[in-house]
């Protein structure tokens, strides 16, 4: 019944379907509440995980996701939390993860690490036990956001109706920052660490063009999320392009063409009403 | 406690070793409206995040009549714009409500035709009048409104200032408010609290009007404005001189 599993590409397919069913939901509380940047920064910042999991012995997975929650807890722990995510405070963290993480791979043995596939990813690599892996946690985060998908939905609307009326808004906000290290920890497998925060914002504004309601928004960038795979895979398979950076430039062709078919669209409505 | 949805005896609060509020007493009735006056810096906002349980730590006691439900509209609220989201929508934010309760309450601050619309659309009039039928939608004994008519135009306050009159009289719920427009809200209230960190005073707003300390904070020209306004007509003359049909705009 597993058979299926023996072909690598099918595993890969398998793993980037599982990434997009938990990219589409996470991407888009993440635009809403607008921490892209703070899922690129524990991105970067995984690469010091990846090197000090790698020299502890460690899988990989636990030096990141050490490294991210390490980064949520301190920030958490700024009393004006907002203002602890501004724009500096991560663009140091970021660069210093990345900068630290490459020196302690470069003290590695180099045969131990691929430090492409960890920068890009390494999707079309996927074994057993990642999917593994990336099931579980997907499955894990689901619940958690099934859970508490009304509150989440209302702090990103507004933080001040939502403590007003009664939720425990400092402890969601920890709970999703909590979720993002984990999602970076089980993303960069597939992206690579440089390209998980692309992952979680272009295809979630492609979907932005269109929607009307903030499930419609996730189910519609799980869409965009699942045609950027499919050009992504095909690419790399066909011309044998980098699997990650394929996904990202087939994610931003999309919003493009998504872009000027709205433009169109919409002039064209223009010109209707005015005769 | 005989009556009353809240008391505050003694409040003061503190930030960074400021005292902001120093010892606050006064009562909030059933179905009346209070309001909040007081220059900037005066402690209004702490107050109502203190009376709404946003912010603790304070010294002195708020006694809650148990069970009592407050529905409140923050001062800035800033409504996620990247966020596809209908107005229908926003009102069920937090809590379920039939169709029924959403109808009746939009159709209660004049804004049931924006059910449909996308809440980034509104203009921020139209945001706060949104806001407002939310805040009525669980059957609130209490509604806190801070500076609701921030961001309306003139005859748009005037209009939100009745609406939340007649809030009160079909909800039978009291209001708390803060407010800067001292002339228009005054004659729209059954109790005012003059604020600048201690109460300066508090009353029925003709007495608070005479009060020394209210006239050297807002001076004479206040005091007068609040008489030109408590007799205001609800009904209008037309040129031949007589009584039209009341107006509402």
């Amino acid at each position: 019944m597993t058979e299926w599993l023996d072909d690598f590409l099918l595993r890969s397919i398998a793993a980037g379907l599982i990434m997009v069913t938990i990219a589409a939901p996470m991407g888009c509380l993440m635009v809403w509440q607008r921490l892209a940047f703070l899922s690129d920064t524990l991105g970067h910042a995984a690469v010091l995980g990846v090197g000090l999991g790698l020299m502890l012995e460690l899988l990989p997975i636990f030096g990141v996701l050490a490294v991210a929650l390490l980064i949520v807890f301190s920030l958490s722990r700024v009393s004006s939390f907002n203002s602890a995510l501004s724009e500096t405070t991560l663009a140091i963290i970021s660069h210093t993860g990345l900068a630290g993480g490459i020196l302690v791979v470069g003290m590695l043995p180099s045969q131990t690490v691929n430090l492409e596939g960890i920068l890009f990813g390494d999707l079309l690599a996927t074994t057993r036990g990642d999917l593994l892996t990336l099931l579980l946690t997907t499955a894990l985060l689901l619940v958690v956001l099934l859970r508490h998908w009304r509150a989440f939905v209302a702090l990103s609307v507004s933080r001040e109706i939502a403590q007003a009326e009664g939720m425990a808004v400092r402890k969601l906000q920890f709970l999703m920052y909590a979720m993002i290290a984990l999602l970076v920890a089980v993303m960069m497998k597939v992206m690579g660490v440089l390209l998980i925060a692309a992952m979680l914002v272009i295809p979630t504004t492609s979907a932005r063009l269109f929607s009307r309601s903030p499930e419609q928004m996730v189910a519609l960038s799980a869409c965009y999320g699942i045609a950027a795979l499919a050009g992504g895979i095909s690419g790399s398979y066909r011309f044998d392009w980098q699997t990650g950076p394929a996904i990202v430039v087939s994610a931003t062709a999309l919003l493009l063409l998504t872009l000027a078919i709205t433009r169109i669209a919409g002039a064209r409505s223009e010109g209707k009403r005015v005769p | 406690m005989p009556n009353e949805l809240l008391r505050v005896r003694d409040l003061s609060y503190s930030l960074g070793g400021r005292r902001v509020l120093d010892r606050l007493c006064f009562e909030l009735k059933p179905a009346q409206i209070t309001t909040i006056i007081g220059p900037n810096g005066a402690g209004k906002s702490t107050l109502v995040n203190l009376v709404t349980g946003l912010i603790t730590g304070f010294e002195g006691e708020i006694v809650r009549r148990p069970g009592l439900r407050i529905g409140y509209l923050p001062q800035k609220v800033y409504v996620n714009t990247l966020m596809p989201l209908s107005v229908e929508r926003l009102l069920q934010l937090t809590r379920s409500a039939s169709a029924g309760e959403i109808d009746r309450a939009l159709a209660q601050t004049e804004v049931g035709d924006l059910k449909q619309r996308q809440v980034r659309s509104l203009s921020e009039g139209e945001l706060k009048r949104v806001l407002l039928a939310r805040t009525t939608l669980g059957k609130p004994d209490l509604i806190v409104l801070d500076e609701p008519t921030s961001g309306v135009d003139v005859s748009g306050e005037i209009r939100m200032y009745e609406l939340i009159r007649e809030l009160r009289s079909q909800l039978q719920c009291a209001v708390l408010l803060v407010s800067h427009d001292l002339h228009l809200v005054m004659s729209q209230t059954d109790q005012v609290l003059c604020l600048n960190q201690h109460l300066c005073c508090s009353g029925r707003p003709e007495s608070v009007s005479q009060h020394p300390e209210y006239l050297a904070l807002f001076g004479q020209q206040a005091a007068d404005s609040i008489a030109i306004y408590s007799h205001r007509h609800d009904h209008v003359h037309d040129l031949a001189g007589d009584h039209g049909e009341p107006r509402h705009d």
